[in-house]
């Protein structure tokens, strides 16, 4: 069974385009997140398949059947939200059985499915409590269980992790891959957040203005980003861009030349991961020589920013160089084969 | 929400709207309706409008005096309650003591208080010092729901503004007066100005104070309309002239407030 | 240390009380004086119109007459608490019918509410006058169209019978005080986070449910807020009623305030008076200290 955004847009009251004929597609039993700097509409998209937005245009279809106009009760989805929305006036228990209480279900049974649930997320000892009572991380919990009580088809999370300090984090996005074996739900899973991207998502959709830029899994988005926006935004730090021409086989920029034999002349965009340049201590055929600015000991690795010219840059390795100071050379060589070029125009790759 | 929903919708407020108002408009009507057709038998809506009911209710028979006594005292009392006020609502914001809460509490059941019971002996009161008839006796009863009115309303607008803005001028050398004066109040002003207009109106709508502690001289207009209402012969136009001066200014100064109208009328527990 | 400094330094430490003491030396002198004066005057037979009548103690004899030998204050007891049920009620479901059509109608909330506001921020002597020309029995613009329409008998009026007055002061009650409860509920409901209701509508929850399981009990704070402050007010009520009726035909809308302002003012029975102010007094003090627990809950609940 397919999910699928078929070209979705979405204009706001205020005139502001959210979604910009947004093309998704994936399978049920993913994972698939939805990423994208604010603004980019990945929250207006995980709404929209809700259904507590109304698309301006297009449709969306599950497994084959158009759902647009449904209401968000009769689409089998569910909804973890960022500050998790709890009932504050019903305890843990109601809160969690709620889903099945408007659904009509007899009580003996929303009582054990409660508690089963409560067991898989460990919050047995919460039922009693009310919302209020609950630490950030048992809350997270509660509406996690909440979501999952009466098993839907996709279980949408709209950034449900960005409330919790950094250890929880770490812990509960362990936790909701482990879920995502156990159940085989498909969730949906908004975020800014790429590492949380990263090490959840099957697949990873980055948004930007309302648009699909990729559809992929992470490793991928990483090593064969489709344009110069998904090349920057993933990664930290960011790839190295260089705005530049290829000319006989050499991209220039400035002071900068670096041999490229066998490209298409043109201007181009050169992109290069900061840990996939490798420096060398002597100058030697194949480095580029720049200048040390600063060095950034982010342990155990070391970050270089460093200048040629006008051309600025970031290097990231392992951090053997305290010893480096402002103003020291460092020969970069710059690998073939993890060398990036995009179109300066519309930032696609080339290859 | 389906198209037929939000036509019901639509009609429903028209309704609301209507009725609503339409009291109102009858009473402007009638002000500038001739004698004749006011009591015509079918109810008349297009008539040659006439202003004659203006000057002689409020000339002939007098009755500017009483819009000048209503002035004063709304005035008055406003700025009374404003000047006693403002400063009880800052301590209540800000400072902690024993019993705080407490002492709140009475100022709400002074706001509260059944307006015929206090003034019972309020009446007797003033009679024993020589103050009945007289435009400081009403002033002095409008102060006691008013003021604690200005108390409720002015600690929430304090309490609007952060801690740390007192401690900012603090460190910039002010007093604690002084931070009140050049700091707080300047920065509470809007609600202020809310609260001023709202103890105006209250203290100009008010009736049974004003009935019991004012007989002649000091009649406010309140008091004044029933006047006119006389078992053979009520002459509505003018009633409703004289209605129509005490309420149109209201109206215009309850839209300049509408934003705190809740916050006022609530007491402070809602914010609008 | 200059004397200025000095003299700075103990205003900033006396602040609180200075601040404090004129409004509540005001308040104390004007409320409570009175209060306690009417208290102990609710033990003495003083009268003006009796001769002899000048203060004498008479122990509880006041109260006993008040429960044993005036059913006249009772019924009117029971007037007024029809009256407050009656009106507080129906204010209540309108003014809440009314707050959530206002809400789901964004565009053209503005423009509603300001007109609505009109009938509570007129003087109630005004808005009195304004029903009692319209109810007039001879010319009333609505008398004449209830008879028209065949509602209204040609020689009843709505003020004039002894059945239908009090369900006419209360429409004119409703009328001027509807507003109010859709003007607090609303903002009330403009407050509330969304959240809780998105989640509700993603658990499966219809329009209706959403509503009961939703909106009501978050809500609950403040309905109970509107529902006390109108029953106080409507228990208080004087003004409308006094000018549309003066309590008749007969005593059939004297309300409480109005059997308290006969006695007073009209038989100047001073004494007895004050026993009966004293008892209003107490009723709504008791209201008083409910609603204050009722907000307070509140601020607990949503605060901190």
């Amino acid at each position: 069974m397919t999910v699928a955004f078929r070209n979705v847009s979405k204009v706001f009251a205020d005139g502001t385009l959210a979604l910009d004929g947004l093309d998704l597609e994936f399978d049920s039993g993913e994972f698939v997140v939805l990423l994208g700097p604010s603004g980019s509409g990945k929250t207006t998209a995980c709404r929209v398949l809700a259904g507590l937005e109304q698309a301006t245009s297009g449709r969306i279809e599950v497994g084959g059947r158009d759902i647009t106009d449904l209401p968000p009760r009769e689409r089998r989805m569910s909804m973890v939200f960022q500050n998790y929305a709890l009932y504050a006036h019903k305890s843990v228990h109601d809160n969690i059985a709620y889903p099945l209480k408007v659904r009509r279900w007899p009580r003996a049974e929303i009582d054990s499915k409660v508690r089963e649930v409560a067991a898989l997320l460990d919050i047995e000892r919460l039922l009693k409590r009310r919302p209020r009572q609950l630490s950030g991380g048992e809350a997270q919990r509660v509406a996690v269980a909440r979501a999952l009580v009466w098993q839907p088809e996709i279980c949408l999370m709209d950034e449900p992790l960005s409330n919790l300090d950094a250890i929880l984090r770490l812990q509960t996005r362990t936790e909701l891959k482990r879920l995502h074996g156990e159940l085989g739900t498909t969730f949906v899973f908004v975020t800014h957040d790429q590492e949380e991207a990263m090490t959840l998502g099957t697949r990873i959709a980055v948004l930007k203005d309302g648009r699909l830029e990729q559809f992929d899994t992470a490793h991928e988005i990483y090593h064969r980003p489709a344009g110069r926006f998904v090349a920057e935004f993933i990664g930290r730090p960011a790839m190295n861009t260089i705005d530049g021409d290829i000319e006989d086989g050499v991209f220039r920029s400035g002071d900068f030349a670096l041999p490229m034999p066998g490209w298409a002349p043109g201007r181009a965009v050169l992109g290069i991961r900061p840990e996939h340049i490798v420096l060398h201590e002597e100058p030697s055929e194949g480095t580029v020589a720049f200048r040390l600015d600063v060095p950034e000991l982010v342990e155990p690795d070391i970050l270089l920013f460093a200048t040629c010219g006008a051309v600025p840059l970031v290097v990231r390795t392992k951090a053997e160089r305290i010893d480096l100071q402002r103003g020291d050379p460092l020969y970069l060589e710059f690998p073939v084969d993890r060398l990036h070029l995009f179109d300066p125009q519309s930032g696609a790759r080339r290859t | 929400m389906s198209r037929g929903w939000r036509l019901a919708g639509i009609a429903a407020l028209i309704a609301v709207l209507v009725i609503a108002l339409t009291p109102y408009v009858w009473l402007f009507m009638t002000s500038i309706k001739s004698r004749l057709d006011a009591l015509a038998d079918a109810p008349v809506w297009l008539f040659t409008p006439t202003l004659e009911h203006y000057p002689k209710v409020f000339l002939d028979k007098a009755y500017l005096p009483l819009v000048f006594n209503s002035l004063v005292v709304a005035g008055t009392v406003t700025v009374l309650s404003l000047v006693v006020g403002v400063p009880g609502a800052y301590v209540f914001a800000r400072h902690r003591f024993a019993g705080k809460e407490d002492l709140f509490f009475f100022f709400l059941t002074t706001r509260m208080a059944p307006p015929i019971s206090v003034v019972v002996p309020m009446f007797l009161l003033f009679g024993y010092v020589g103050l009945v008839d007289s435009r400081t006796s009403v002033i002095l009863a409008h102060s006691t729901f008013n003021l604690s009115l200005v108390v409720w309303m002015m600690r929430g607008f304090f309490e609007d503004i952060p801690r740390e803005i007192d401690e900012a001028a603090q460190m910039d050398g002010h007093t604690k007066a002084g931070m009140f004066v050049r700091v707080l109040l300047p920065m509470a002003a809007p609600g202020i100005a809310a609260t001023a207009v709202l103890c105006f109106i209250l203290s100009w709508n008010e009736f049974l104070y004003a009935l019991i502690l004012v007989a002649f001289e000091s009649r406010t207009l309140t008091v004044g309309i029933p006047g006119l209402v006389t078992p053979h012969g009520t002459l509505w136009g003018q009633v409703a002239a004289v209605a129509i001066v005490a309420t149109l200014p209201i109206i215009i100064f309850t839209f300049l407030v509408q934003r705190h109208l809740v916050r006022g009328l609530t007491f402070g527990a809602v914010k609008g | 240390m200059t004397l200025k400094r000095r003299i700075d330094r103990l205003l900033d430490k006396g602040v609180g009380p200075l601040f404090l003491a004129p409004s509540v030396l005001l308040l104390v002198v004007l409320l409570l004086g009175p209060f306690v004066y009417m208290v102990a005057l609710s033990f003495t037979d003083l009268s003006y119109a009796l001769p002899g009548h000048d203060g004498n103690f008479l122990g509880f004899d006041n109260y006993r007459r008040l429960v044993r030998e005036d059913p006249v204050f009772w019924e009117s007891f029971r007037t007024t608490l029809t009256f407050v049920f009656g009106v507080v009620s129906a204010e209540f479901l309108l003014g809440f019918a009314l707050a959530l059509l206002l809400f789901h109608q964004i565009q053209r909330r503005r423009f509603v509410l300001t007109l609505l506001l009109i009938p509570m921020m007129l003087a109630p002597v005004a808005v009195g006058l304004m029903w009692k020309l319209m109810l007039q029995g001879e010319f009333g613009m609505l008398t004449h169209y209830l008879r028209a329409v065949g509602l209204l008998g040609p020689q009843t009026s709505l003020l004039g019978d002894h059945r239908l007055v009090l369900w006419t002061v209360m429409a004119v009650d409703v009328w001027e005080w509807t507003p109010f409860v859709t003007l607090v509920i609303l903002a009330g409901l403009l407050s509330l986070p969304r959240e809780p209701f998105e989640a509700a509508i993603m658990d499966g929850a219809r329009p209706w449910q959403v509503f009961c399981d939703m909106t009501v009990p978050l809500l609950r704070p403040i309905l109970a807020l509107v529902v006390l402050l109108r029953g106080i007010d409507a228990f208080k009520e004087f003004d409308k009623v006094f000018i549309l009726t003066g309590g008749g035909p007969g005593n059939t809308t004297e309300l409480l305030s109005i059997y308290t302002w006969r006695i007073n003012f009209r038989n100047w029975d001073l004494g007895y008076g004050a026993t009966c102010a004293f008892m209003v007094y107490l009723v709504v003090l008791i209201l008083c200290a409910v609603f204050y627990k009722a907000i307070y809950w509140r601020s607990g609940e949503t605060e901190r």
